[in-house]
This record gives C-alpha cells, structure tokens and sequence, in this order.
C-alpha cells in the first residue's frame, strides 16, 4: 500500500495540538505526523517527537580540516620562499597563528552551515503537501500515512477542529 | 520589558513585509540621489587611476591618511552585526529580536565598503591581487604570511563569509513566507530560495540551534577581526603610539561602541522611514542605550589604558608624537572633539531614561559617537606619521584633497543605498523572530500586578 | 510548591535545572543553616586556622631572615597576595554584576559572593608588608644611572606615591564591599533575629534594628545596592590596573604593557567566579542547599566562564604577538624571562590550567549541565591563576636593578624557601579561615533574593508540556 500524505490546517495552536493527541490515540505512531508552523514553538510544545541531530559534529570536523589547512599553508608558504624579516626565523609559530586560526573557524563555519542544511533535510526538491496559509499564522499538522488510514486521520483532524483537511491533488 | 500590543501573524506580515510587497514613495529618489553621488565618487576614483595617487593629500612620510581611516572606521562598525545578534541571543535578550536581521546586514555592507578601501588606496587596484592571493607557481613567489597586512584579507574575508551564511540561513523561514506572499517571476526567485522550506519541527529545531552555535562561532571571528586591523598597526616598531599591546582589545571596543551605535540610528531610521512603531520601539531604543553606557565606559577605559602607557615608557620619541597629538594645532582640537563626542556627550545624554526614549536626542547621541571614532582612527594613524622620524629627511603635514573627501564621503552614500536595496527585496526585521518572542510572551501576577514574562527552554 | 520532588521540575525539558525554594521556609531553613556546626566545617575551621598559624610562623622567619632591605625575598609573598586579592576582591562583584543584568539565577549565589567582603579586610592587612618591600620610585643610587626614577604611573611622584594611594584604594574597596554586604543583609538579619542568640543576636539588633522593610527601605536598599556595586566596580579596576603596574610591570624595566591591567582585570573575573562555583558546588552538595542551588547557576555561570576564558587568553595573546614583532632586545628579554626561560614550567602549568583544561571542558554541553563540570574548570581557572600570579610576581620582584630603562639580561629564576611555602600555605588557611567564620556569622544565603526570585519564577503550561517561565519587572 502507498503512503500518502494528509494535511489538517488549524487556525489555533491549540487545536492543532489537540489534533496530535487525537492522531496518537487513533494510532498513527509520532514519525508519520509533522507540525507545520511559521515560527518556532518550543520544543515539546505540540507533543511532538524529539528530534535528533547531529549538528555539533559538523563543527569539529570543518575546524579540524581548517585546522590542517591552516598550518600546511602557512608553513609551507614560509618555508618555499624563505625571506629573513625583522631577524624572525623562517619558520615560526606566532606568525602562523592568526591565519591558522581563521582557517580553523572559516571551516568551522562552512561545515556548520553545510550541517544545517543537510540536517534540515533542504533543499527539498520536490514540493510536498503544503499550503500558503501556513505562513499566514495558520497551522499544518502533515500526516504521513498509509491511504487506508486516510479515514481515521481525516476524522481525528476534522474533530480537533481543522478547517480544511487537504489531499495532494490529482489522487 | 515588552511594552508593545500583540499582533496577529497576519498584522506581522502586512507591515514587515511592506518594505518589499509596496515601494515606498521617497524610495527611488532617494536612490538616485545616492546613485549620483556614487558616480562622482567613481569619476573621482578614474582621475585618482589615471592620474596616479599624487592628487590625493597623501605624500612622505604621511602614506596612510583618509583611506585607511575610513577603513577601520567601517571595520569597526561591521562590528554591531555580530555584537547584537551574537552576544543577545546567546544571552537570551529577548529585546533583540527586531534589531538582528539589520545589525546583520548592516555589518555585511560596512564590511564590503571597508574592503573597498585599501582596494582605492593601493593607487593601483589591479595590483591588489598580487597580494591577496599572490599564489605565483610559475614564479614561485608566495604570499608573505608573516605580515599582517596578509592576515587582514584572511580575518576580514572570513568574517564576511561567516556573516554572509549566518544572515542567509537566517533568512531562510522569511523567503518562504515571501515565496508564499508574491508572484510570478519574484515567486520563483523566492522559491528557489527558500530551498523548499515547510517549517516542521526539525526545521525549526535547526533554525534555533544554528542561531546559538552560529553565534558562538563568529563571535571569536568577530573580535579577531578588529583585532588584526588593530595589529596592522600594532605590530610596527617603528612608528611611535602604534606599539602598544592594549590595541588589539581597545580597537574591538571601540568598534563595539562605533558599531552598536550605528544600529540604534538605522533602527530609529528604519522605523521612521517604514512605520514599524510596533516593532521597533522605545523600549528597544532604551535597552540599545543602557548597553552602550557600559560599551563606552569601558571604551574610555582602554583608552585612558592606551595613553597613560603611551607616556608611561617615558621614551622621547613617543611622548612627541603625543605632544602632536594633544598639543598642536589642528589635531589637539580634534582630540577635545573626539574625546568629547565619543564619551562625554552620548554618555551623559544616555544617562536618563527620558532622553533614551527620546528618538532625536538618541540620534544625536549616536552620530556623535560615530564622529568621534572616525576621529579616533584618524588621530591614531595620521600625528604617529607626521612625527619627524630619525632617518627622514623630507616630511611634510598632511591635509586631505578634495578626491579623498568625495570617496569618503561617497562611502556613507554607498552602505545606506546597499541597506535602502536590500529592505526592498529582503525584510530588515526578521519575520520569525518576532513572531517566536509573541509565542513565548506570557505574564506572571504578583500580588495586583501582573510582570511581563517569558517561556524558557533553559 | 513542593521543595522536593520530581513534579516541579515539569515537562523533562530541563529537570533538575532550576529549584524553587519554598517562600514560607526559607527563612528558618537558612538562618538553622548558618547557625549549625556540623563536624566537615569544623574541620575546614580547624585546617584553615592551622595554616594561618603555618603562615605567621613563615611570616617571621621571611622578617628575621631577610627584612624589608631588597624587594627579591618577598617575591612568593606579593605572589600569594594578588592570588587572594585577585579572586577575594572581585568576589563581591559578582553578585554586583548579575543583580545588575536581573539574572534570576544568580540569586543563591548573591551572598557566596558578598561575604567575600569581610576578606577585603585580610586584603588590606596582608598588603601592609608589601608597601614596605617595594622598592621607592626614585632611585636611590641616582647618579650616574639612566633613570632618576623606575617607569612609574606617578610621573611627577606626588606624596605618598603609590604605597598610601594602593593602601587607600584598598581599604576603600574594604569599605565598600562591607557596605554593600550590610545592605544586602540587612533585610535577612532583621530576619533571622528572632531565631539568633547571644552575640549574633546583639550583631542583628545593632545591625539591621531599624529595618522592617516598608516600601521606601526596599526602593533605597535597591538603589543603594546598584549605586555602591557600580562605584565598587570602578575602584576596583582602579586598583586593580595600579597595583599590577605597580607591583609587576613597573619592577621589569622596559616592561611597558598596556593590555596587563586588563588582562589582570580579566582574570580576576574569571578566577572570582570560579572560586564561587567551587564553594556554591560545596554548600550543593554537603552544605544542605541541594534545594536552593539547582543546575542553572552552574550552566549560566559556565557560559560566563567560557567566554572571561577566552577573554584572558585573547589578552594573553595580544601582549605576546606585540611584543614577538617587535623584537627589540629588552622585548626577547622580558618574553624569555616571564614566559619561555627560568619561570617556562609555571608559565605552561599557567596556560595550561587557565586557557586549555577549562576550555576543553566548557566547550561539552553535557559537562555545563552538570554542577561538577564548571566546578572543575573552576578549580583548573584557580590552579592557573595560582600560577600566574606566583610567576609573575616572583619574577617581577627578582629582577635586580629595577631602575634600568630596558631589560639588559634574563635573570635567573628564583625558587620558593621554607618560608616562602609556609607563607603560600598560610595565606590560603587565613582568607579560608575568614570566609568560613564569616558564613557563620551572616545569613549565608541571600533569604529576600531567593524569596523574591520565587514569585518570579514558576513552571508553566504552554499548550503540551511544562516550561520554565521567567518575569523580569522593570
């Protein structure tokens, strides 16, 4: 059997997270439901499932190849044109330091940026179920399912006061 | 803390996205007078090209002037962006949430005209390359990484690398909502931005994440940067006052002080020029004034630091450049202005509540403090050059020509037109934020009054 | 609300973080606190006062053997002292500071900080040796050397420069800290009267009598607070930046430093705040305050940490790279002589236990949300300080003539004698010895900040799950 999706729109948080009780108790499991909203709620704040992530590795691993790029450039460049200044050694640490340490961050930053988006799951590609008035304060509660639950979903969202319940189109 | 009613999303929508859905009537006029004053700047720079850097003031010994002041001074007011967004929401200040998007943007663009600067000043600015990325194989010259000079471009280049992605990703919910507010070719333009952008739960947990390790990320980037312009000066022996180990910390707060106060005077224009009375408000103003009492003490802290050590080695050729600098006509009586309108006026003005709600007097307050920290990184470079040194045997004043004026001045025209441009197509107060502070407002009675709270999540 | 408990602690999104006392008990809870003699803090009594008397006995033995003739011997000595002074006097600013930014976190920790106003009085006391063993600014042998005077801030050396002004400012950070301890115990002396005996009892009277807490008292107590905390912060950077120009840069010739005083300044915050973590995770965990202290102080605290961490070593780091490039000889000389030649092992020890242990540890958000993993990086930031003051002071005092202009040669370093360990030793036991008889005396936990804090605070519903919800009134 397929899973399509199903999406409730709710006009009060409220209910739409009344709606995800009701979908609990008709035994859609957490993983099938998303709270679609416009801005960030608390965590926990729909019922929701927790979401894991593996965000604070990015950082380590950009910093760390920032790290080893830094030094090779720096000390590589000293050393393949090696010009005395100031009666310094050619190859010495406190120079190499401040170029050192934006490479370290610059990586850090870069692969933070690139975990964000791999852990936000973007760019999605192909558009989903969604609808504009999300963005209009409204709330999507998305439900992910096998078609022959359709009826229940419907029912339980319907219930908890959605105003519109949509289906992806052409179905 | 939250004065302010509660608006609905639909309310937030209208008015924060007006600044792009509608133009405003004063919009493209007020574009084209920059956009003229922009081209006179870059005939200015042709004849500069053409004619070689001898029409500038700038002569021996006096080989850094106008150009290299305007450039710290633009570095240091980058520096708002992340001192606001950064610093607040790690300290969770609920206040914040209209200020960062254009504390952001604001450091993007003063960081772009800074890098300008050196660019005009080299005379020849296609040479620049040879230096920022002279990565010569077939010569085998490399580049020098033991000046700071070199490690500039590598500090500055990451900061606005490191800005530019945090102000992108945090843009990301507002392009989804513009996405879903417009049509035909700017639809898709924002379709493609938003990446695809739903707003579930996961999303939104990242967003918030990677406000906070963004954050504490750039924040280090953020006091290198300063730092290391501070350290083009620093590391030189040979000009006196420029050797002083506090520089480094004493440039970063002033920058602060410069920047922050940069942002408090595009808030109140911002507000004025778009109506957003709801969003930005006295309060916020207030809260931007009581932090820059604490910004600009400690400011003058390192600066009674810097020239009580200035003197303090008791070296002759020292304490003769701040004989210059306190003492001779024409840079003791800047010296009284900048002391004075870095300090003393904005201070004592931010001292009562009633002048900090006061939009005039708190725009006073902060052009003042931007004077005055122009004034500083001028009479920081300019008297330490003019000091006749041991082995120079030409040395002349220096009086900047009606070239370095223009280009200067055309500096200030080209961030408020790049800030005027990006308000038309991307909203200056984030969208989000203001709508999360409205989710997690709530109040807590006490006896018959009832405080203004908030929800935490830790 | 139950003081215990897992149902105050809500929806599991930060149990155990925060705790809230109840309102009704905390009075009898504390002052019973702070009157009991249980047999670990007669213990700590007992080690500390055996160490002072250890001190006082090296204390003499440092006179008779060496007197006040050179500044050289009393090198350990000014290096004990500024440790104390460091983390003792900015102690009290804690409290200052984060009752200024309205954290409400802050507020079992308020008192913790302010009783390290009775140590400011051992401050004032341990500095009066080290007016006499600083060597005066004119220089005695002036004929025939570069220098009348050392490198001083006094350029036209007023009257009394700078032992009676270091001495002034000293005792006026005495004061003030006391003053801003009275008035914020006042209030819970007036509490805890009626419960007190004997002398306290006489001490609370004489102390806090005319305080029965209208309205106005409260306005005036809060602006007195805010008023004398602001005026306590400025003196305190002022001595500060003197007595480390004075007693450190102004002994190495040639050391002209701008960015030591607040480097100082930097890591007197972070050693101060480090050493209340270690005593708020003592009173968490045996002290009987498992109920007033939670989580949340230790992991907003270690933000802080963090953040004067990298403060220091950025400071650290902006003196190095100046004087690297510079490369004059005096400037090899003075980084050969502090950092890399005779003192290299404490110079490490103190960028290791300063920068890098407590970095490594702070950057782990698991370990800042546990109350033993800022109290350590607490104790590391302690052990550096420790450090940092020792070398910097030991080899401040030894560096011979003092009256050079520029650093000609790199002495040797000078190592601790029977004396110097017993006077280290002893003067830890007498700042501990204070502060203990002084958490006995004065309520040791702030009872109308904690009482305050409580209507403030409270868990909350916010549609699925329990939130911590946090007032700020105006």
């Amino acid at each position: 059997m397929a899973r399509r999706p199903i999406l409730g729109l709710f006009d009060s948080a409220n209910s739409a997270a009344d709606a995800g009780d009701a979908l609990r108790q008709a035994g859609i499991p957490d993983t099938d439901v998303d709270f679609l909203t416009d801005a960030p709620y608390p965590e926990g704040a729909f019922g929701e499932r927790e979401e894991k992530h593996r965000l604070y590795i990015f950082p380590f691993i950009g910093g760390l190849l920032g790290l080893t790029t830094g030094i090779l450039l720096t000390s590589m460049t000293q050393v393949a044109y090696p010009l005395v200044t100031g009666g310094k050694p050619i190859l010495s640490l406190p120079p190499m330091a401040v170029v050192t340490y934006e490479g370290t961050m610059l990586g850090a930053i870069l692969f933070t940026v690139l975990g964000i988006i791999f852990e936000s799951r973007l760019p999605k590609l192909k558009a989903g179920l969604y609808d504009k008035r999300i963005t209009e304060g409204y709330i999507g509660v998305l439900v992910n399912t096998e078609e022959t639950q359709h009826g229940q979903v419907e029912t339980a969202l319907g219930q908890s006061g959605a105003v519109e319940v949509k289906r992806e189109s052409g179905q | 803390m939250q004065e302010g009613r509660t608006l609905s999303t639909r309310e937030i929508n209208r008015d924060l996205l007006r600044s792009i859905l509608e133009s405003p009537r004063w919009f493209w006029p007020v574009v084209t007078v920059l956009g003229i004053i922009l081209l006179v700047a870059a005939i200015a720079i042709g004849i500069m090209v053409n004619r070689g850097l001898g029409v500038t003031g700038l002569n021996r010994p006096v080989a850094w002037g106008f150009f290299i002041t305007n450039f710290v001074f633009w570095i240091g007011i980058s520096h708002a962006g992340v001192m606001l967004s950064a610093i607040l929401r790690l300290a969770k200040a609920e206040w914040r949430r209209p200020a960062t998007r254009a504390a952001e943007v604001l450091t993007l663009f003063s960081l772009m005209t800074a890098m300008i600067m050196p660019i005009v000043h080299t005379g020849r600015p296609w040479r620049i390359l040879y230096w920022v990325f002279p990565y010569d194989f077939a010569r085998g010259i490399w580049p020098n990484i033991r000046t700071p000079l070199v490690w500039d471009p590598s500090a500055i280049l990451t900061y606005l690398t490191s800005s530019t992605l945090f102000v992108i990703i945090a843009l990301i919910p507002d392009f989804a909502v513009l996405r879903d507010h417009t049509t035909g070719v700017a639809h898709r333009v924002y379709t493609l931005l938003a990446m695809g952008w739903e707003g579930n739960a996961r999303q939104w947990k990242l967003q918030i994440t990677a406000g906070v390790l963004l954050s504490a990320l750039i924040l280090p980037v953020f006091v290198s940067v300063h730092s290391i312009v501070s350290w083009d000066f620093g590391m030189a022996v040979a000009v006196k006052t420029w050797h002083s180990t506090v520089f480094a910390p004493y440039f970063v707060v002033g920058a602060v002080h410069s920047g922050v106060s940069a942002v408090a005077f595009v808030l109140i224009l911002l507000r004025w020029c778009y109506g957003w009375q709801d969003y930005i408000r006295h309060e916020h103003i207030d809260a931007l004034g009581r932090l820059l009492i604490v910004v600009a003490t400690g400011w003058f802290y390192f600066l009674i630091m810097e020239l009580l050590f200035g003197m303090y080695g008791r070296e002759a050729d020292e304490l003769a450049v701040r004989g210059l600098q306190f003492t001779q006509w024409p840079y003791n009586a800047w010296f009284i202005v900048f002391v004075v309108t870095t300090y003393f006026i904005p201070v004592i003005l931010w001292l009562s509540r009633a002048w900090r709600r006061n939009l005039w007097i708190m725009s006073i307050a902060c052009i003042s403090v931007n004077i005055g920290m122009w004034l500083e990184r001028f009479l920081i470079i300019v008297p330490g050059l003019v000091n006749k040194q041991v082995f120079s045997f030409t040395w002349a004043d220096y009086a900047p020509s009606p070239f370095e004026i223009i280009i200067v001045g055309a500096t200030f025209a080209l961030v408020t037109m790049l800030m005027l441009l990006f308000s038309r197509v991307f909203p200056l107060v984030p969208l989000y934020d203001v709508k999360e502070g409205d989710i997690l407002k709530t109040e807590v009675k006490v006896g018959r009054r009832t405080v203004p709270a908030t929800f935490r999540e830790d | 609300m139950a003081s215990s408990g897992e149902q105050q602690h809500g929806g599991g999104h930060h149990a155990g973080m925060w705790v809230f006392p109840v309102a009704e008990r905390v009075t009898a809870e504390v002052t019973g606190r702070t009157f009991a003699f249980p047999s670990g803090y007669k213990l700590a009594l007992g080690v500390a006062g055996i160490l002072t008397v250890l001190g006082v006995i090296g204390f003499i033995i440092k006179l008779t053997s060496s007197g006040f003739g050179s500044p050289g011997p009393w090198g350990y000595y000014a290096g004990i002292f500024s440790f104390i002074f460091m983390a003792t006097g900015a102690a009290p600013l804690v409290a200052v500071a984060f009752r200024f930014t309205k954290s409400h976190w802050r507020r079992p920790l308020s008192r913790v900080s302010e009783l390290f106003a009775l140590v400011g009085v051992v401050n004032v006391i341990l500095f009066i040796p080290l007016m006499l063993a600083l060597p005066p600014i004119l220089n005695p042998a002036a004929q025939g050397t570069e220098l009348e005077v050392r490198r001083t801030l006094w350029f036209e050396v007023p009257i009394g420069a700078p032992h009676w002004w270091d001495f002034l400012g000293l005792v006026g950070l005495a004061v003030c800290s006391l003053a801003i301890l009275w008035l914020s115990a006042m209030p819970d002396m007036a509490q805890a009267r009626s419960s007190a005996t004997g002398f306290r009892r006489a001490l609370y009277g004489l102390l806090a009598g005319s305080w029965y807490g209208s309205k106005r008292q409260w306005i005036h107590q809060k602006a007195g607070l805010a008023m004398l905390g602001a005026f306590y912060f400025m003196l305190l950077v002022f001595v500060q930046f003197v007595f480390i120009t004075e007693y450190a840069m102004s002994m190495v010739p040639g050391w002209k430093d701008s960015v030591l005083p607040p480097m100082y300044t930097v890591m007197s915050f972070q050693t101060a705040l480090s050493l209340i973590l270690v005593i708020m995770f003592v009173m968490r965990r045996w002290g009987g305050y498992a109920e007033y202290i939670g989580v949340s102080p230790f992991w907003s605290a270690s933000k802080i940490l963090l953040g004067l961490t990298l403060l220091w070593t950025y400071h650290l780091f902006a003196f190095f790279i100046t004087y690297w490039y510079g490369r004059l000889e005096f400037e090899q000389n003075i980084i050969r002589y502090l950092f890399t030649e005779p003192y290299l092992v404490l110079f490490l020890g103190n960028f290791l236990f300063s920068f890098v242990t407590p970095f490594l540890l702070l950057i782990w958000n698991p370990l800042r949300k546990s109350d033993w993993g800022p109290t350590l990086a607490g104790c590391f930031a302690l052990l550096g300080a420790f450090l940092f003051n020792i070398r910097t002071f030991t080899a401040a005092f030894n560096t011979g003539d003092h009256y050079e202009f520029a650093l000609s040669r790199v002495p040797a370093a000078v190592l601790p004698d029977f004396g110097d360990i017993l006077i280290i030793l002893g003067g830890l036991g007498l700042a501990a010895l204070v502060y203990l008889l002084a958490a006995k005396l004065i309520p040791n936990m702030s009872i109308w900040e904690v009482k305050e804090g409580a209507k403030y605070q409270k868990m909350d519903t916010l549609m699925k799950a329990d939130y911590l919800v946090l007032a700020k009134p105006e």
